[in-house]
C-alpha cells in the first residue's frame, strides 16, 4: 500500500474526536464610576453552580456551562448547550477581596470595587 | 493525467483527510447559528427550541435579563405567541465602556402542529430561560391501541 494512503487510513481510524461544547463569548456591558467597575454578562440557562469567576494576575475570566434538559425529540432548534467563556484584563487597582458576583435572570452582575488607594482624591490646599 | 487507479484513490484520500481535519476544527459544521449569544445588538428577539413528546410540546426560550412581569404568553388553539421587552438596568452616574447587550421589544409567534390544551399550559422562568410545557388537547393525544 502507498505511503500516503496509509496516512489517510490512520486518520480515519482516529477516534479522539469527542463532541465538544461550543465556547461562546457572552455579550457584556461594562460600566465604571469612581467606586467600582460594573460588568453585566448575559448567560441565559446557566445555573449558579456552573459559573466560575476568577481573577488571576490582572485577568478576570468568567465561564459558565449551559446544560439544557431535553424531553422528547427536538423539532426545531435555535440554541444549544454552550460554554460561555470570556476573559478581560482588569487594572491592578481592583480590590480582589471585595469583588461581588450576582446572578439574576440569567445575567451575571460583577461588582469590581477599586481599592482605596486608587480612588480619586481631592487635595486640600492649605493656606500658609 | 491519471495513469493508474491508485492516483485517483490517493487524490480522494487527500480530500477525505482535509474534510476530517476541517470537521475536527469546527465540531458541528453548518449549525453555527446555535452558538452566539442572545440579545446582541442587532438580534432583538429570543431564540427558541421546540421539543415534542407524545403528550406535550415543550418550548425553551432564551430570555436573559427579563423578569416574568415583562413577558407575555398567549395560547389559542395551535397558535402560540411570546412577547415582551428587554431593557438593561443602566446604573446611574457610570461611564460606559462597552455596551453589547441590546434592548428591544419583541414578539414571536408560532403555529404548532397540533392544538394544545390552553388551560393546562405550564410556564416557568429559570436563570434567564423560559420553559413552557404545552399539553396537546385530548383529541390530539396519541391513543394506545389494544390488539385483540
Amino acid at each position: 500500500m502507498d505511503r500516503s494512503q496509509e496516512i489517510t487510513k490512520q486518520e480515519e481510524k482516529n477516534i479522539e474526536k469527542t463532541k465538544k461544547l461550543y465556547e461562546v463569548p457572552p455579550a457584556v456591558d461594562i460600566y465604571e464610576n469612581e467606586e467600582e467597575i460594573l460588568v453585566y454578562a448575559d448567560m441565559p440557562g446557566v445555573v449558579k453552580d456552573d459559573i466560575s469567576v476568577d481573577i488571576d494576575n490582572g485577568t478576570l475570566s468568567i465561564s459558565g456551562v449551559r446544560k439544557l434538559s431535553v424531553n422528547g425529540s427536538i423539532t426545531y432548534e435555535e440554541f444549544s448547550n454552550v460554554e460561555y467563556v470570556r476573559n478581560f484584563s482588569v487594572p491592578q487597582t481592583i480590590d480582589v477581596e471585595k469583588v461581588e458576583a450576582e446572578l439574576k435572570n440569567g445575567v451575571l452582575q460583577l461588582h469590581l470595587p477599586k481599592s482605596e488607594a486608587a480612588k480619586p482624591r481631592q487635595i486640600e490646599i492649605k493656606t500658609a | 493525467m491519471f495513469t493508474r487507479m491508485s492516483d485517483i484513490d490517493r487524490m480522494f484520500g487527500a480530500m477525505d483527510l482535509l474534510r476530517n481535519r476541517m470537521e475536527r476544527l469546527f465540531s458541528d459544521p453548518g449549525r453555527s447559528w446555535l452558538q452566539g449569544s442572545a440579545f446582541r445588538l442587532g438580534s432583538d428577539s429570543p431564540r427558541i427550541n421546540i421539543m415534542e413528546s407524545g403528550d406535550n410540546f415543550e418550548i425553551q426560550a432564551e430570555v436573559p435579563g427579563i423578569s416574568k412581569d415583562e413577558l407575555e404568553i398567549n395560547v389559542q388553539g395551535n397558535y402560540l405567541q411570546i412577547s415582551g421587552k428587554r431593557f438593561v438596568d443602566k446604573p446611574e452616574g457610570y461611564k460606559v465602556h462597552r455596551e453589547e447587550i441590546g434592548e428591544s421589544t419583541f414578539s414571536r409567534s408560532f403555529t404548532l402542529p397540533n392544538d394544545v390544551d390552553a388551560d393546562n399550559v405550564e410556564a416557568a422562568l429559570k436563570d434567564g430561560v423560559l420553559y413552557l410545557k404545552l399539553p396537546k388537547s385530548e383529541a390530539e393525544k396519541p391513543k394506545q391501541i389494544t390488539i385483540n
